[in-house]
């Protein structure tokens, strides 16, 4: 059975992985917005490999975030994959069938296909609702992760600091 | 809706055909209750057709949150409390969030991709699926398999009324050994050519992806109309990945290193992530292991050798020792 959480323990194993590997392959940068360049990234990284299926969101969002680093074996492997399977896939998706569209809707699913990665190679509404909506749950995993890490990590960071001070 | 286009261009052989599409099995179930008795007998799957919705994931949502992180399903329903995720601003609670990532898998099996990680039932394309969902034993997965094995012929159900639609003169579809004839039925005073019948399938079926959808985003069950729908949706999404940004500008801003130490999350998860009342659960970590930050860079080099035993390796400990001081 496949529930949320257990959508955050694979997040969470593949975060670990990937925030290695980052650390192994780039220099230690000391500015506080590399370092958050770089979890972000690995935390992407990690939320698309997690979903690992053959969803548009997760391959678009391995190869936008393969072009941030420069060397980084995973991504590149994964990468690979994701290229080929990519083609393939959009070329089925812009089978493109008659639809009227409001106008408001027109706009906003703009907007949702720019919000979502690889969106933009979605015609398809109907994808491009499931495609969301997917995504939504490895967002909302991802927040939930990173929200208990950083409250953990506050309050021993704390208590280090208490101690050292003693 | 506006969104019914694409379908009728599908063929049966559909690239992208997710779990998403079980949901159009709510309503041409509905139907089915409503016209003829069912002839399976998944008596528990009817008797949870009858339950609205949301009651009927609250089941399944006891048998998730029974069961932690070392068992299977197969456990006894200890009726736990539903777990909002403690200190979430947002309303909506984790069932939705397991029916979606739920969908998720099917999506994610039925496509063909089978990853090896989730090792669930579902994990096989539709006939060996049932098979096996057969085999489970407990009574509670009853709904569970039942509800599974509905979503895969669900899919079947779909792929051939792609392929017959334009065919059919009623909107019965041969199913699998599982599920009778599915009948749709006109309503009074529409048409019942076949474009009109397609067409109206193709609707509720768009409508009941939509109505998950608004369920997911929180505020959404109370606007009508797919621009303001889409606009909560849009909010929802951007509002996550502001969410991620200050995260790990957090997360940056606290750890000197980009590899900072993730066993204690992982320890802890068991108790902070799934009951989500994680305040408490820290400050019990802390007393037991408060040499851990000492230790922090010496975790660090051993993970960059043994990466993936580790973690597990440390999963295993921990959650005993956090565990046993609760």
């Amino acid at each position: 059975m496949n529930t949320y959480n257990m959508v955050k323990q694979r997040f969470i194993k593949k975060w670990i992985n990937t925030l290695h590997m980052l650390d192994s392959s780039i220099e230690h940068p000391l500015n506080v917005t590399e370092r958050k360049n770089a979890i972000r990234l690995s935390s992407d990284l990690a939320i698309a490999a997690a979903r690992s299926g053959s969803t548009v969101w997760s391959r678009a969002l391995i190869s936008r975030s393969g072009n941030k680093t420069t060397n980084k074996p995973m991504a590149r492997r994964i990468l690979k994959k994701a290229r080929n399977r990519m083609k393939n896939r959009c070329r089925t998706l812009r089978r493109n069938g008659n639809f009227t569209a409001k106008v408001g809707v027109r706009k906003r699913t703009e907007l949702l296909k720019s919000l979502v990665p690889g969106g933009e190679l979605i015609d398809d509404k109907d994808y491009l609702i499931r495609e969301t909506l997917d995504y939504i749950v490895y967002l909302r995993a991802q927040v939930d992760v990173m929200r208990t890490v950083a409250a953990v990590d506050l309050v021993t960071g704390n208590l280090t600091n208490d101690r050292r001070n003693k | 809706m506006d969104l019914t286009q694409g379908f009728g261009a599908r063929s049966g052989v559909v690239g992208p055909v997710t779990g998403l599409e079980s949901l159009n099995f709510s309503d041409e179930f509905r139907h089915l209750v409503a016209t003829m008795p069912p002839e399976n007998t998944g008596g528990s799957f009817t008797a949870l057709l009858e339950m609205p919705v949301t009651q009927a994931m609250e089941l399944l949502h006891f048998t998730d949150s029974s069961s932690s992180q070392a068992r299977t399903v197969t456990g006894d329903i200890a009726p736990t409390t539903l777990h909002p995720f403690g200190a979430l601003t947002f309303p909506s609670n984790s069932l939705l969030l397991d029916r979606a990532a739920r969908f998720s898998v099917i999506a994610t099996e039925h496509n063909g991709n089978i990853s090896g990680e989730t090792a669930n039932s579902l994990q096989s394309n539709s006939g060996a699926n049932l098979d096996r969902v057969k085999a489970e034993p407990a009574e509670t997965d009853s709904m569970v398999e039942n509800q599974n094995q509905n979503y895969s012929s669900g899919k079947r159900k779909e792929r051939e009324k792609k392929v017959k639609s334009s065919t059919n003169k009623t909107k019965s579809s041969v199913e699998s050994d599982k599920l009778p004839y599915v009948h749709v039925r006109a309503r009074r005073g529409q048409a019942t050519d076949n474009h009109s019948l397609a067409e109206r399938a193709r609707r509720e079926k768009i409508n009941a992806r939509m109505k998950l959808l608004q369920e997911l985003v929180p505020g959404c069950d109370k606007i009508q109309g797919t621009a303001l729908v889409l606009d909560e949706i849009i909010n929802h999404v951007q509002s996550l990945q502001r969410q991620v940004e200050m995260l790990s500008m957090r997360l940056a801003a606290v750890n000197p290193r980009v590899d900072f130490n993730l066993d204690s999350i992982l320890a802890s998860e068991n108790g902070s992530l799934m009951d989500g009342s994680f305040n408490g659960e820290s400050y019990h970590q802390l007393q037991q292991w408060p040499f851990d930050g000492y230790h922090q860079p010496e975790w660090g080099r051993e993970e960059d050798h043994h990466q993936a035993n580790f973690s597990m390796g440390s999963a295993t400990l921990h959650p005993n020792q956090v565990k046993m001081e609760l």
